[in-house]
């Protein structure tokens, strides 16, 4: 009886997996299929032009760009700031569970809202227009949570024997946050951030008010009023207008580039994932 | 039974202390002293609250939630609970070895200078000095010389705390509590420890925990025994080691060693 139950879990488990790799390999595959011959030199170094007709994505992959760097700057150390406050300095444990429980709110939050958020608080309060710095504060925003849970995660698997050994020595509670916390969390950081950024990589919602436009902008000079180019704008603007051909398979190339560079940030978060789950075991 | 030591250099005291996890006493009326170059034994059962005592002596106790501790600890005579001690200097002058070796994740020349580079401005000499001299005082220069910048997570458990007794001398303790810290150790190391503790009691008092009573009898100057009496831990016999080993007066006591004999 017990053995036809385990026969029956694996089997529903074996099914289960085997519906996500078809799920994933198909989209991986469709996106493939339409957009690899867009695919050239040029179409990464050339910027657009007619109307995304012709022409390639610089622009947009340098705006994508600028916009992810600045998220990380801005949510990297809020985030490592969150969870040393929720490790170190919070000594009320409802205090401690009220924050994480903002962090999972704040996680679950459609993006959308962190756009109408930067709208009125960049866009117009601080007068910004559509810029590069408003649409990377509100990916920092939509990020923070997710950053910020890793980096606790992390933290959390830190033996509490390192934290009493270095207490011990008459180290102060910044100075072991330093030396043991953040010394062995930064691949929490790391980790965190890719995951992250490849989720903010892709999102249209946040930055459609606050940051991007279709076309027309190169790299920013300024803050106010200097929106940039972006990968799933430029995918959003063409999949509305893709009556053409080509139109079509520069989105199609798009689409796979943008999977390109989120695949590659999440792997490149995987080790650092692996090891911390190691770590965990010890 | 819980004479004073008159005519000895106390270094640590504590007076009538009580310890509490949230409501419950786990220990009361702790009144012990340790004096100037001598080796105090903490013995007894497990789940007295040994552990937990030590941990009062350099106030390392507050890192558990919900521990509340009363009464009087006193460090050359001041309370180390006075509002004017920064508890950070009070724990590099009380330092700690615990049961088992906690090395960090860095090199081996890293782990002795873990705390004294932190604690107080040193230069490349005088950290290459310390690092020499306080792995020398612990019998380990010999050993890892020529690997000072391999992690200090390859040497065996009994050089690891062989280590970790370097590095917690390294920020010049006056007093040195050790929580059980042959536990873990072969025969080998202990005997290593052990004769090092001898030879460093000169230089500091020790507080040594332990359940070991061959090694609390032949190393400790005197023992402080502590029992669960109604429930709570308490000290229910302290002297001279030999004293109170060869003459046990208290009930729980005997049967503890009766245990331990028996075992």
């Amino acid at each position: 009886m017990r053995r036809g139950l385990d026969i029956v879990m694996g089997c529903v488990a074996g099914g289960c997996l085997l519906a996500c790799l078809t799920i994933s390999t198909g989209l991986v595959w469709s996106i493939a299929r339409r957009g690899w011959g867009a695919l050239s030199f040029s179409f990464f170094t050339e910027q657009i032009a007619l109307v995304g007709a012709s022409g390639g994505i610089f622009w947009n992959l340098v705006g994508t760009t600028v916009l992810l760097s600045t998220a990380f700057l801005a949510c990297a150390p809020l985030a490592v700031s969150l969870a040393l406050m929720e490790r170190v300095w919070l000594r009320s444990e409802s205090m401690k569970k009220a924050l994480r429980l903002g962090l999972y709110t704040a996680n679950g939050l459609p993006s959308i809202v962190f756009g109408l958020f930067g709208f009125l608080v960049f866009v117009q309060w601080c007068g910004w227009g559509k810029s590069w710095l408003a649409g990377g504060l509100v990916l920092a925003m939509s990020m923070l949570p997710t950053v910020t849970l890793v980096v606790l995660e992390r933290m959390a698997a830190i033996p509490q024997r390192y934290i009493a050994a270095a207490t011990g020595l008459g180290l102060s509670q910044s100075q072991v946050a330093w030396a043991v916390l953040l010394k062995q969390s930064w691949g929490g950081l790391i980790s965190g951030s890719l995951l992250g950024l490849a989720r903010a990589a892709g999102e249209t919602a946040p930055i459609m008010f606050t940051a991007t436009i279709f076309a027309g902008v190169t790299f920013p000079k300024g803050v106010v009023e200097n929106p940039v180019l972006t990968l799933p704008y430029h995918i959003f603007i063409l999949a509305q207008d893709s009556f053409a051909a080509g139109v079509e398979t520069k989105m199609w190339g798009t689409a796979l580039v943008l999977l390109g560079l989120v695949f590659s940030m999440s792997v490149a978060a995987l080790p650092s994932r692996l090891y911390l789950h190691e770590e965990s075991d010890v | 039974m819980f004479e004073n030591i008159p005519c000895k250099n106390i270094v640590l005291e504590t007076l009538n202390l009580e310890v509490q996890v949230r409501e419950r006493t786990i220990l009361q009326n702790i009144s012990l002293q340790v004096a100037s170059g001598e080796i105090l034994g903490i013995i007894g059962p497990s789940g007295a609250g040994k552990s937990t005592l030590l941990r009062c002596f350099n106030r390392l106790s507050e890192l558990t939630p919900g521990l509340r501790v009363r009464g009087e600890v006193r460090l050359m005579g001041s309370s180390i609970y006075a509002p004017e001690l920064d508890v950070n200097v009070l724990r590099a002058r009380v330092g700690m070895l615990f049961q088992e070796p906690v090395v960090f994740p860095v090199d081996i020349r890293e782990n002795v200078l873990f705390g004294a580079r932190r604690l107080r401005k040193l230069s490349k000499g005088e950290q290459d000095e310390l690092v020499e001299s306080k792995l020398r005082e612990v019998a380990l220069w010999e050993e890892v010389r020529d690997r000072l910048k391999q992690p200090a997570a390859k040497l065996s458990v009994g050089q690891q705390q062989r280590l970790c007794l370097a590095r917690t001398l390294a920020v010049r303790p006056e007093v040195l509590l050790m929580d059980e810290p042959t536990s873990a150790l072969d025969p080998r190391s202990t005997s290593a420890i052990e004769e090092l503790l001898l030879e460093m009691k000169s230089r500091h008092s020790i507080v040594l925990v332990t359940h070991n009573l061959r090694q609390a009898r032949q190393i400790s100057d005197r023992v402080a025994v502590v029992c669960l009496r109604n429930g709570v831990g308490q000290i229910v016999e302290q002297g001279d080691s030999a004293a109170v080993f060869n003459a046990p007066s208290a009930p729980e006591f005997r049967d503890y060693l009766g245990q331990a004999s028996g075992m």
